[in-house]
């Protein structure tokens, strides 16, 4: 049926040449190859000029190969972390994306020849002194993107490190000193690091790896056609002038030509002759369950400290909307409708990459925790507000009869009426609040979204982390929902018996 | 004890008391009584400064407000006031998060600053002396309407007033217990507190005011001695009330 359809366009578009009564090209067959073109320079990136298109040496690299094809190439853009599962699901039939070898991902997909060669560069901040190798931040904090050769390298030997979704967050956060160090591919160091006066490379690049494209399994036919694409530009020199364009050739280079006469069956670590060092996520599940219930620490920390802020700030904005003076008044309703009016997930980003600029930096795990509180603390202000005003006013002229000032009335009086009303809603708010301390991923807090998003990207093992991660959420959450429920029963019994001795009363 | 003199009361423009005078002596009890709407309530509200004056003036044990008065001035006269008023108020207002015990002891350890345990202590005494001593650890919503009438009577007299103004404080009591509750009553004017007690119920304050202010449309009718004015008042108008009240 697709294949109907597809000869059916080419044949309308061939009558379309036919009509302007131009040459008819032979159609070409689409070479659809997949990148993640945010944060992607110098691989694929839009243009900073013509934002509307896309380039970087590997645009032109999988032009290069496309002709060599008899194709032409058409660009898919992705995300970097979910690369493999859209080439498996067929959302372009190749990855050319400084993709690396890696074991387990040779389990899920095909790789091409390698057609780079590339090596590992530290960074560390200009005044740094105290760091001159990957092995002097064992206990420090080295950013790195996420399933990448530098992150599986770091996990083996044990290096702390926050994996970033692209190399700008990385070295913006290494600039402010929220990390002490970045390792990243060199061509990424080159464009992103290399010419910033804050930052200064520790230490001569190491390690080699390579980058090859990723195919489907089975896709045999096609990996032919790539392989043999490589070899001619590798030999033909096309490859050396899209290198040198980019000033990302090198001599280590030169082996790939070397390699690319056919003779030699792919060992691991080496594909055609060229030798190279293979990382590989080494995933076992005690050492998952182990990261898995930290990341539910983090989400504990999260969920409690910016429960403690909302309770506490939306207290005195239910007071300032409630008995402050108009100016007061305007703030505090401005401040909820704010809040409650903007995506929590933009007042994160805003917090987090905003504040910077004006001198205000915090780690990104406080940045989560002080952003939930602060929107949180709109919608408990107006919990507070309204079980406030569901304490009678004669609760307060009682109170002043007594001789209580408007303070103490409020302390000892209203205040905990208030709170029993406000309880229950309040619970419940803090299930949800559990829930979106998620959103703490996209500044690359380390909860458990973030966990579950890296290791099951990294893994393929969506299925069964998914289970345990929430496992994990219902464990947190399902304990206070029913706190929740108990609360409201007990409320509204309460408030059953008042409403029958009312009656009675009246 | 209390002088009221030509108190005026407005809401949002509608006059409401017109110039009201009476005075009440010292372990005298005042009776208020009227029609519903007359304004009893508002006269109590004013004599414990919920209700800010707009003409006249009052004056209890020493403290007087006057219309003319500056707000800070008002307030700062109010809280004198207020330690010398103690208030039971028609529907109570009962503290529901707080014990008997605790509805009577929370102002005298808050405002008084009491010791808690003595605070405790002599809000035992009261809940004993109104009849509630088995109840003191008991909340407002389990106790019957009579039970929390008592409780509120003991909260106000915590803070020991000089002066304690009930609003309609048989409103939900069977007559068994008003003739209990006029009796209570009796003996606080006896130990030395000056009452001045709202009803409606000529029966209820028969025997138990020793002075009488008859109030309609926010005006004094007739005001006197209690004896005289419920036997030979001197306006028709008290007649007819007294008569059909009863
Ligand atoms: N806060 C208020 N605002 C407006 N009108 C009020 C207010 N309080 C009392 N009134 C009016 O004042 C009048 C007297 O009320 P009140 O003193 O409660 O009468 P009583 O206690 O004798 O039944 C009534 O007409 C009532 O509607
Ligand atoms: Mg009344």
């Amino acid at each position: 049926m697709k294949r109907t359809l597809e000869a059916a366009a080419r044949l309308a578009s061939t009558a379309v040449c036919l009509l302007f009564l131009t040459p008819a090209a032979p159609a070409q067959e689409a070479l659809r190859w997949g990148a993640d073109p945010s944060g992607g320079a110098p691989y694929v990136y839009a243009d900073p000029s013509h934002p509307d298109t896309y380039i970087g040496y590997e645009v032109e690299i999988a032009d290069a190969l496309a002709k060599a094809m008899g194709r032409r190439a058409v660009f898919v853009p992705t995300d970097w972390e979910t690369i493999v599962q859209a080439l498996q699901r067929g959302a372009f039939d190749v990855v050319l994306d400084g993709l690396e070898p890696t074991e387990d991902r040779a389990r899920q997909i095909l790789f091409s020849k390698p057609y780079y060669v590339f090596n590992l560069q530290l960074t560390v901040r200009k005044g740094e002194t105290r760091i001159g190798s990957l092995e002097d931040c064992r206990h420090r904090v080295v950013g790195t993107l996420s399933n990448t050769a530098a992150s599986r390298l770091m996990e083996k030997q044990g290096i702390p490190f926050r994996g970033y979704a692209d190399p700008v967050g990385a070295y913006r956060d290494l600039e402010l000193g929220r990390i002490d160090a970045v390792l990243m591919d060199v061509p990424m160091e080159m464009f992103y690091a290399r010419s910033n006066p804050r930052l200064k490379p520790a230490g001569e690049p190491f390690y080699k790896g390579v980058y090859v494209l990723g195919l489907r399994k089975g896709d045999e036919k096609l990996k032919a056609e790539v392989d043999a694409a490589v070899d001619k530009i590798v030999n033909d020199g096309s490859l050396e002038t899209i290198l040198r364009k980019w000033s990302l050739w090198n001599d280590a280079q030169l082996e790939l030509r070397a390699a690319s006469n056919p003779n030699g069956g792919a060992a691991a670590g080496e594909s055609s002759g060229v030798k190279f060092e293979m990382t590989s996520a080494t995933f076992n599940w005690r050492g998952a369950i182990l990261r898995l219930t930290q990341a539910a620490g983090v989400t504990v920390l999260i969920a409690f400290g910016s429960m403690f802020i909302a309770l506490g700030l939306g207290l005195l904005l239910a007071l300032g909307q409630w008995k402050g003076a108009a100016g007061l008044r305007f703030l505090c309703t401005a401040y909820v409708e704010f809040f409650r009016g903007t995506p929590v997930l933009v007042q994160l980003l805003f917090l987090y990459f905003g504040l910077p600029v004006v001198g205000i930096s915090m780690p990104n795990w406080l940045t989560a925790l002080v952003g939930l509180g602060l929107n949180y603390a709109a919608y408990e202000s107006q919990v507070y507000r309204a079980a406030l005003e569901a304490v009678p006013r004669g609760q307060w002229e009682a109170a002043y009869s007594l001789g209580m000032t408007p303070a103490l009335a409020f302390r000892r009086i209203i205040f905990p009426q208030a709170f029993r009303v406000a309880l229950p809603p309040m619970t419940n708010d803090f299930v949800s609040l559990f829930k979106d301390t998620s959103v703490a991923f996209a500044i690359s807090v380390w909860e458990l979204a973030t966990a579950y998003r890296e290791m099951a990207n990294a893994s393929g093992e969506f299925l069964l982390l998914g289970a345990i991660v929430s496992a994990f959420y219902l464990a947190m959450s399902l304990p206070l929902a029913h706190l929740a429920r108990r609360l409201e029963a007990r409320m509204n019994r309460r408030r059953a018996v008042l409403a029958v001795e009312s009656e009675v009363a009246a | 004890m209390i002088r009221v003199e030509n108190l005026v009361k407005e809401f949002g423009g509608a006059r409401i008391l017109h110039g009201v005078g009476f005075d009440v002596g010292e372990r005298q009890v005042l009776g208020v009584i009227g029609a519903s709407g007359s304004g009893k309530s508002t006269i109590l509200r004013c004599l414990n400064g919920l209700e800010r004056i707009d003409g006249g003036s009052i004056e209890c044990d020493g403290v007087r407000l006057e219309a003319g008065l500056t707000k800070a001035e008002y307030q700062r006269r109010v809280r004198e006031l207020r330690r010398k008023v103690g208030t039971v108020f028609q529907h109570l207002h009962l503290f529901p998060h707080l014990s008997a015990l605790g509805n009577v002891a929370e102002a005298p350890v808050q405002v008084l600053r009491e010791p808690r345990r003595d605070a405790l202590k002599k809000a035992y005494e009261l809940l004993e002396a109104v009849g509630l001593a088995q109840a003191a650890e008991r909340y407002p919503d389990s106790l019957s309407g009579g039970e929390q009438q008592r409780v509120a009577i003991a909260r106000a007299l915590a803070m020991r007033p000089r002066v304690i103004l009930f609003d309609e404080p048989t409103s939900a009591l069977d007559p068994r217990r008003t003739n209990e509750m006029r009796a209570l009553l009796r003996r606080f004017a006896a130990e030395g507190h000056t009452l001045v007690v709202v009803s409606h119920s000529i029966n209820f304050i028969t025997g138990l005011a020793d002075r009488l202010l008859y109030m309609e449309g926010g005006e004094v009718v007739e005001f006197g001695d209690a004896q005289q004015l419920l036997n030979s008042p001197r306006e028709a108008r008290t007649r007819d009330f007294t008569q059909q009240a009863r």
